[in-house]
């Protein structure tokens, strides 16, 4: 396996140190009893993006504590959850008992997964690697991971979310506060993002043999709260697309 | 579409035709490279046509059809498409200034008296793809072209749209929500233009058995200068943010 990119161990740092906060602060929120996708947790039985997983191959890059795996284990899916950080999955470990599940979980960074090709029939996150991990790195593995005919699907922020992030006050503002053109990592103090403009994703899923089917910027409703924004973010979320998830088949 | 959106945009285009665009056709007509949007970006810096000699072109929303006439140029067999009676006019004495004749066809994208399956590539630069509803229009490309015929189409961008003020040029704030974006109409002397959100965009191409190829979105280059008549595209915003972009798909 080859050594970490300097980012993939920023961030390997970062989220050892803040795992616990993070599952504290998130946990409940994300570990409800029906799948559930990003930032307002809005149903996959509404978005339709997984469809069914019984008896599918399925790997989660950047599980976290497994919330996401551990529901598809329970609805006939063998998960594979890969995390870049021994925390997170320590907590997957301790979630996964009390589900009383069992499936592999692999730390690594999804830049580079110990992993078969072409030994998956469905590759997904939720706000996970593609968001974590250098996209130029991560799609290439996703594609190689993927038998022919799999379903790449996966949640992040959305271009227009990026350019609208104020770095100073942490919130949402109606107005472009960083330049679109060759956006990609986007680093603060502790950890390392990545974005692309909407062009860059669909010549990256292409290159690596993957159809773009669709995408998705999930709306929420009106009285939509979460623990990662702010309420008075909301308005903002219900005019302009706080999240993507993008669908794309192996060919 | 309804009629009434129709006749609005003929109106419109006719008075652009006698304000700008009569005068601006034989500039137009008379270069030699291909250039895309408001700010001449060349083809050649972007490579998304590929070599048209010998396909069957079609043109929808060609105006003055100087882009029919680049492609014509290359060894093309262009159809354009207009509805808008003075833009014909127009093209039709530039045909015979420049000696490069081609079939112009009346009518809106919405409803192409052409043939089924009868085109290789499928054309609008801010034609069809502005001024027409994209269920109408891309259902009649997908419907004009051949089986792995192309649909090119450059626009506005969805960023730019939601950052137009009603009246002015472009903004570095969100002036209008993104989601359910459709139709606008932006003062009542302007036409009907249509824009959608990506994620609507890339539904309504695959709805329609278009595989989305590629996205370019358009950056103005270091020396761009505003565009004398579509001035409210700001160069220095286009440096920044795409102003404009083109869509390439492949029909199934």
């Amino acid at each position: 396996m080859s050594a970490l990119t300097e980012h993939a161990a920023r961030n390997r740092t970062h989220w050892d140190a803040t795992a616990d906060d993070y599952q504290e602060r998130h946990g409940a929120f994300i570990g409800r009893p029906e799948p559930r996708w990003g930032i307002w947790q809005i149903p996959e039985s509404e978005l339709g993006t997984l469809g069914d997983v019984a008896g599918k191959d399925v790997l989660e890059l950047g599980c976290g504590a497994a919330q996401w795996s551990i529901l598809l284990a329970q609805r006939g899916a063998r998960p594979v959850g890969l995390d870049n950080s021994e925390r997170q999955l320590e907590h997957a470990r301790r979630a996964m008992a009390a589900a009383g599940v069992d499936f592999p979980l692999v730390h690594a960074s999804a830049e580079s997964a110990p992993l078969e090709d072409a030994s998956f029939d469905v590759v997904f996150c939720d706000h996970g690697a593609f968001g974590w991990a250098d996209p130029y790195l991560v799609m290439p593995e996703a594609s190689r991971l993927l038998r022919s005919g799999g379903l790449l699907t996966f949640s992040m922020t959305s271009p227009i979310a990026s350019l609208c992030f104020h770095p100073e006050t942490d919130l949402m503002e109606p107005a472009l506060h960083r330049d679109y053109f060759g956006m990609h990592r986007l680093d603060d103090a502790e950890s390392v993002n990545f974005q692309l403009p909407y062009g860059e994703w669909l010549r990256l899923f292409l290159r690596h043999d993957l159809e773009v089917e669709e995408l998705i910027e999930p709306r929420p409703e009106a009285d939509a709260r979460s623990t990662y924004w702010d309420a008075s973010e909301v308005e903002w979320a219900r005019r302009w697309p706080s999240e993507c998830i993008w669908k794309a088949r192996k060919r | 579409m309804s009629l009434s959106d129709t006749a609005r945009n003929i109106e419109v285009w006719t008075r652009s035709n006698a304000e700008y665009t009569g005068e601006s056709a034989r500039r137009a007509w008379s270069k030699e490279g291909i250039e895309w949007g408001n700010f001449g970006i060349p083809e050649r810096d972007v490579l998304v046509l590929g070599d048209v000699a010998g396909l069957d072109v079609v043109e929808l929303g060609c105006g003055t059809a100087y882009f029919a006439a680049w492609l014509a140029r290359r060894g093309a067999r262009v159809v354009g498409v207009d509805p808008t009676p003075a833009q014909l006019e127009t093209a039709r004495h530039l045909q015979a200034e420049f000696n490069l004749e081609f079939p112009l066809v009346e009518a809106g994208g919405e409803a192409v008296p052409l043939p089924d399956a009868s085109f290789d590539l499928a054309l609008s630069e801010h034609g069809a793809a502005t001024w027409c509803d994209p269920d109408l229009w891309i259902a009649e490309a997908a419907r004009l072209l051949r089986p792995g015929g192309r649909l090119v189409f450059l626009h506005t961008t969805p960023l730019a749209t939601i950052c137009f003020p009603d009246d002015g040029p472009v903004t570095t704030t969100l002036q209008r929500p993104y989601f359910g974006m459709r139709r606008f109409e932006w003062s009542p002397t302007e036409g009907v233009e249509f824009q959608l959100t990506h994620a609507n965009w890339i539904g309504t191409l695959r709805r329609h058995a278009f595989e989305v190829e590629r996205l370019v979105e358009l950056q103005a280059p270091p020396d761009a200068a505003r565009h004398e008549y579509y001035s409210d595209f700001d160069p220095e915003w286009a440096k920044c943010w795409p102003a404009e972009e083109i869509w390439s798909a492949r029909k199934r």
